[in-house]
């Protein structure tokens, strides 16, 4: 069926997006804008016509724990990122390839999860933290993400994709099951990793609770908690915030504009649990 | 020839270790904790069975925090819902520039929640952009902006709320549309049926697994409200929600597990409880609209 073109209702319609992303953008280009002015108000008429500095982000770094956050941010991402390539594949291929009534139970256990509002969590896994003596330390801001239940999820649906014919042929040619695991499978589950890799970089990057509860020191704070416990200091200007706020958003952003079919498919699986 | 029992299990150790330590480990220390008056500055805790969830009950800061907790996650579901529908609906057919404008609405769901936060806190400032924006259409903002006032504060945590999930669950709108066949929009138009005729009879009822999956998923987070909360207000100014409860009494002062472990499980009924409404209020054979 053809569908006649209608000019005015297609410049409605364009009219109406333009608005709408004007509205959903608008915030962030304040953010980018103010993180690039001088000192002094941040009102309509200097966002227009002030000057653009790089100094808000030097002095950020020379003179807070910007660059320490940055880091520990960056340490914790990749530790964690690497931890659920590896255990979520692990952990998938076991539940794709191993059935059984004790597997099934496995398997309930990771629906389970993702049922369970995190709320609940906040006052043992404190607890078991400073039990533990990894309170404020870096394994307390790792340990517990290493393998997720989405994660898993997503890549058992991959595995159970993959015909077992192949493993089951190297099995009879006498290849020991960790060489089948990571020369023959992982090879093959490349694209759902890459989605698995990005759900939890984006949730790492940007994940605020238990960090903050887990940790007390300056030194071992991730940007989202240095930048909201930042703004509790008077000093502060909103170029300062805003710069730092700039830092923590631009990693996210550059690899969303990369990366976008495997961003959306990645978030819309993992959106569920933040 | 298949995997072997033990070297599946090995496997799946990672998992067994991370889910009994963090998960299972958790959610049944809360419950016995919430039974005793265990603090962290005096570890002689003793076992007073209900003694919590009584006094949490007819805690008047208690049930302030709840009352915002249902406020929030009522006033912000609707609109969510129904605007990130309508902008799925928007971007549905295919049109030059489409991807563009998906990828710019969806921003806000990839930012950092305690970076958008910061944001919101200066434009809701007096003389901020939003505050300057409810000035030109007549609003009256209050004297220290709309963050320090507690008739408005919660209302502007909610309506940031809104703006910044709309992206995301657009594009879960967007994926349930995408399944919706062609062939049924065509047999409608044919048979005469208008725009929102077809809207009401094919697109709604259709989407209602979609429907399901965004309302329980929202419900879920909006009930565990806290970064924001955190970041702009600190519970102050009548913005006390349940979480921001758990983690005052629980991690600040006094170090009451007991009483705030209480007051978790309360909030984790009354999810499950909300959440088995509306799965079944969706699962009803007969259509709701």
């Amino acid at each position: 069926m053809v569908r006649q073109i209608r000019p005015l209702a297609t410049l409605c319609r364009y009219a109406v997006l333009i608005v709408i992303l004007t509205i959903m953008i608008f915030p962030l280009l304040w953010m980018f804008r103010v993180s690039l002015l001088g000192p002094g108000g941040v009102g309509f008429e200097r966002l227009i016509s002030g000057a653009f500095t790089l100094a808000n982000y030097l002095s950020l770094f020379r003179s807070s724990g910007m660059g320490r956050y940055l880091f520990n941010s960056s340490l914790v991402a990749v530790v964690v990122v690497a931890g659920n390539i590896l255990f979520c594949f692990m952990v998938a291929y076991a539940l794709a390839r191993y059935r059984s009534l004790s597997n099934r139970l496995l398997f309930i256990s990771v629906i389970l999860v993702l049922m369970i509002p995190v709320h609940i969590v906040i006052i043992p896994m404190y607890v078991l933290m400073v039990r533990a003596g990894l309170y404020d330390t870096y394994f307390a801001l790792i340990l517990p993400w290493l393998v997720n239940p989405i994660g898993i999820f997503l890549v058992k649906q991959y595995i159970e994709s993959i015909p077992p014919s192949m493993e089951e042929a190297a099995r009879i040619d006498g290849a020991g099951e960790f060489r089948i695991l990571f020369q023959i499978v992982m090879p093959l589950c490349k694209p759902a990793l890459a989605v698995l890799a990005i759900q939890v970089f984006f949730t790492n990057w940007n994940s605020f609770l238990f960090p903050f509860i887990l940790t007390s020191s300056d030194e071992l704070r991730t940007l989202p908690v240095g930048l909201a416990l930042l703004q509790g200091h008077q000093a502060i200007d909103w170029q300062h915030l805003m710069a730092g706020s700039s830092i923590a958003v631009l990693p996210v952003l550059a690899l969303f504009a990369i990366l976008q079919r495997q961003v959306v498919s990645g978030i819309t699986a993992g959106a569920v649990k933040q | 020839m298949r995997l072997s029992r033990s070297t599946a299990w090995l496997l799946a150790l990672p998992w067994v270790v991370t889910f009994g330590a963090f998960w299972l480990f958790p959610v049944v220390y809360s419950l016995i904790v919430g039974f005793t008056d265990y603090q962290l500055l005096d570890p002689q805790w003793r076992w007073i069975g209900w003694d919590n969830y009584r006094h949490l009950l007819t805690d008047p800061d208690f049930r302030n925090a709840l009352e915002n907790t249902f406020i929030f996650v009522i006033g912000t579901i609707p609109f969510t819902t129904v605007i990130s529908l309508g902008m799925a609906l928007l971007l549905n057919r295919k049109f030059p520039g489409r991807g563009f404008f998906r990828s710019g609405f969806f921003v806000p769901s990839i930012t950092s929640l305690v970076v958008i936060a910061l944001i919101f806190t200066s434009l809701y400032q007096r003389g901020g952009y939003v505050a300057m924006l409810a000035e030109m259409v007549g609003l009256t903002v209050p004297e220290y902006g709309f963050l320090q006032d507690r008739g408005t504060a919660l209302y502007a945590i909610m309506a940031m709320d809104v703006w910044m999930s709309v992206g995301y669950y657009m594009l879960v709108f967007l994926s349930g549309l995408k399944a919706i066949p062609d062939e049924l929009y065509e047999a409608a138009e044919i048979s005469g049926a208008g725009r929102v005729r077809q809207f009401f009879s094919i697109t709604l009822p259709l989407l209602k697994p979609t429907m399901l999956f965004v309302l329980v998923i929202n419900s879920i987070k909006s009930f565990q409200v806290f970064i924001e909360i955190f970041v702009m207000t600190k519970g102050k100014f009548d913005t006390m929600t349940a979480v921001y409860f758990v983690y005052d009494r629980g991690l600040t002062t006094g170090f009451a597990f007991g009483y705030a472990s209480a007051a978790a499980y309360i909030l984790l009924v009354i999810i499950a409880v909300f959440s088995v409404a509306q799965f079944l209020m969706l699962r009803r054979r007969t259509p709701l609209w």
